[in-house]
């Protein structure tokens, strides 16, 4: 049976459960991790070393849990640019993806670095190295965080404000929702110009590794590669939260959005798939592809966990039953984040003999700040209006919805 | 005005259009425009594998230099020996033998001072930074940490303090704290018995070597000095009669990395027009879709007598 989402609504389930406990369990326990990690230096609690400096908390992260962070922005992109209108209802879900993505990536970059005090020069543009990709991406995903994903989680947050029956609360909800109406176009514009800059910019900042990254995946075509991911990674992240959201809360099923954004995302990455063939022809390193080494094969299983999904999802009945559409988007999102993670991990050949696999400190950790970002995201959902419904659904709410129309 | 699909594309046809003109346009005007010549007065070594005897009298001159305590390594305690450049080490000395036994070459490792290093056109903040004379140097209170530099070094020579809470990056930084003030060279030209390694002005060391090529020809690997023109070149130069790459020094073109980088990312950002041609481009269309979805909106709610109130 499927419904057609139109509004969202407020959860009315306890907040605390088990899995809630769990997770909040692992969140605390990775915070309390990082202050050890800040009291005792890197090498005490990760495997990092100097031939591998970066690990699991860039790669999954960062990297990776931005990628899959970058739902509100590819879904934006089909309701407000491609004016998908139908996607609307989806968006509040997609914005909270994001904003816990990248909101607990950079807690887990503040942990990374070594001199994390240093960051105060980050205020002053002097110091700037206007050369470093880096520099871009850490200013530019701070500015989107900051500027254009604030703004864009703030309708659910007014609109509790508005309804908390304090008039002069309600008043100043108001007042601030009329000044993010009249100025909508400039934030949402830089809620695309941002992270388009980062993402693209995340691929070049392996570029600048040169030949230690195996050919088959360094190429000046990184930026491109890299943002057309974060595009098919974000609308697979949102496919899944919603699909499990869904089957766990019972929303009902939206067969038009969820069949249509997996179409979107099975053509863009068959599309993705020919541009980085056509890439490796280009570079004339077709063969190696075909070589049956560590580095080939390892090429080859990404592909094919892209390349046999995205062909699935183009069968209408695939698509539109939620098991087969959550099982093919998962297969799917682990071959995406294999491409994201292989450039700094196994595809890296630095000089000399190093070898790096994560310890279980900084395992626990990682899983902490993921566990960290699903806390996130089940608190808001439990207390703000952020998960779609069809109408029925909303005729049984009584609340009050003033901000429906973000 | 409602905007279709193919104004949306028109829009975003015109910017990649606008941009690619300008690249274009960019590039007749300077052929070469990122390739970074080296300074007049870069200062550098030149290692001449072929009068190292191994002495290893470097690595303690250079560690006591740099304040650094020996690095025991794998000798139990006895005496200096790192198994590799580490955050104790920004010298080493190793031997290379061939599989067959019979070539064999000693090898200087430290930071080789790039005409146009990716260290820092990777570090975000500037402190890692090209100074007086071409010295890559590192300060301390500018660095976040990142690592970047460590990931970007096609050398693997920036090395860091994995165990401490206060961690620095170690690498050489030609002895630019005592050079000019209390000696006139690095530790390791200073005590190297051999004259091996010796240090100079970068051109002067390079006719050095290319003087020392025209006596032996056929004697140094290919007639050509390892960081002459590898990766836009290098302050440090090397010597040897063995296969360079053999001795762990990798085969790169004649642009360096951080110019290929600058190259991708001028055209890509044109000078940052290409974001604030498709920013203007973005305002203009969200602020037509936003009046079209309000008008939307309103009409919705009539229909449906919502219980939600007009904001």
């Amino acid at each position: 049976m499927t419904e057609k989402w139109v509004q969202c609504i407020r959860l009315k389930e306890p907040l605390v459960t088990k899995p809630f406990k769990i997770m909040v369990g692992l969140a605390g326990f990775a915070m309390l991790l990082g202050i050890l990690r800040e009291v005792s230096g890197l090498g005490y609690v990760t495997g990092l070393n100097d031939g591998y400096a970066w690990g699991l908390f860039k790669n999954w992260n960062v990297t990776a849990l931005t990628a899959l962070g970058s739902g509100g922005y590819a879904v934006a992109v089909m309701a407000w640019i491609f004016n998908e209108r139908k996607f609307h209802p989806i968006m509040r879900t997609a914005v909270l993806t994001s904003l816990v993505g990248y909101g607990t990536g950079m807690v887990a970059l503040g942990i990374d670095v070594g001199r994390p005090w240093n960051f105060i020069h980050i205020l002053n543009p002097k110091t700037w190295n206007h050369h470093s990709v880096l520099l871009e991406v850490a200013v530019c995903m701070t500015a989107y965080v900051i500027l254009a994903l604030n703004f864009e989680n703030m309708p659910p947050f007014l609109e509790r404000m508005h309804n908390s029956g304090d008039p002069k609360k309600s008043e100043q909800a108001l007042k601030i929702f009329h000044f993010m109406q009249a100025t909508f176009p400039f934030w949402i514009a830089l809620a695309f110009v941002l992270p388009s800059m980062h993402q693209s910019s995340l691929g070049s900042l392996m570029f600048l590794a040169g030949d230690r990254v195996h050919p088959l995946w360094q190429t000046a075509r990184l930026p491109l590669l890299y943002l057309l991911m974060a595009y098919i990674l974000g609308f697979a992240c949102v496919l899944l939260v919603l699909i499990l959201s869904t089957y766990v809360w019972k929303l009902g099923w939206d067969a038009a959005i969820l069949s249509r954004l997996a179409l979107v995302m099975s053509w863009l990455t068959l599309w993705w798939l020919v541009l980085q063939f056509v890439d490796l022809a280009y570079r004339g390193v077709f063969e190696m592809a075909f070589a049956f080494d560590r580095y080939s094969i390892v090429f080859l299983v990404q592909t094919l966990l892209l390349l046999l999904p995205a062909q699935a999802l183009q069968v209408e009945s695939l698509r539109s039953k939620p098991g087969s559409l959550f099982r093919l988007t998962l297969i799917l999102v682990i071959g995406g984040l294999l491409y994201r993670f292989t450039p700094t991990s196994i595809a890296f050949i630095p000089l000399g003999h190093y070898t790096y696999f994560p310890s279980v400190i900084e395992i626990l950790m990682s899983v902490g700040f993921t566990a960290l970002a699903v806390v996130l995201f089940l608190y808001a959902v439990k207390r703000f209006a952020i998960l779609p419904a069809s109408r029925g659904k909303i005729a049984a709410e009584a609340a009050i919805r003033p901000f429906d129309t973000l | 005005m409602d905007v279709n699909r193919r104004d949306v594309l028109k829009v975003l046809l015109g910017g990649t259009a606008m941009t690619a003109v300008a690249a274009s346009t960019a590039h007749v005007a300077k052929a070469e425009p990122d390739v970074v010549p080296p300074l007049e007065d870069a200062v550098g070594l030149l290692y001449d594998a072929t009068k190292c005897i191994g002495c290893r009298a470097c690595m303690p001159a250079c560690a006591n230099a740099n304040g650094l305590p020996p690095d025991r390594g794998t000798s139990h305690g006895m005496y200096m020996q790192p198994e590799a450049l580490n955050s104790l080490t920004k010298n080493l000395i190793k031997l290379y033998v061939a599989p067959d036994g019979h070539e064999r070459s000693f090898i200087k490792q430290q930071c080789m001072h790039c005409v146009d290093p990716a260290c820092v056109s990777g570090c975000p903040m500037q402190a890692l930074h090209k100074e007086k004379y071409g010295v890559v140097g590192w300060d301390a209170h500018l660095c976040i940490g990142c690592r970047y530099c460590q990931i970007a070094c096609p050398f693997n020579i920036p090395k860091f303090e994995w165990y401490r809470v206060n961690p620095k990056i170690v690498k050489c930084e030609l002895c630019r704290h005592i050079v000019g003030k209390t000696t006139s060279q690095p530790a390791c030209t200073q005590v190297c018995p051999t004259h091996a390694v010796i240090y100079g002005n970068r051109s002067d060391l390079l006719a050095e070597a290319h003087r020392r090529i025209k006596l032996r020809p056929g004697y140094y690997f290919e007639d050509r000095v390892y960081g002459e023109t590898e990766g836009g070149g290098t302050q440090c130069l090397i010597l040897s009669h063995v296969d360079y790459s053999d001795l762990g020094l990798p085969k790169m073109g004649p642009l360096s990395n951080a110019s290929r980088v600058r190259r991708v990312t001028n055209i890509i950002y044109q000078g940052f027009l290409t974001p604030v041609v498709i920013y203007g481009g973005l305002v203009a269309i969200i602020r037509d879709r936003w009046k079209t979805h309000l008008a939307h909106v309103a009409h919705e709610r009539a229909n449906h007598d919502d219980k939600g109130i007009h904001a």
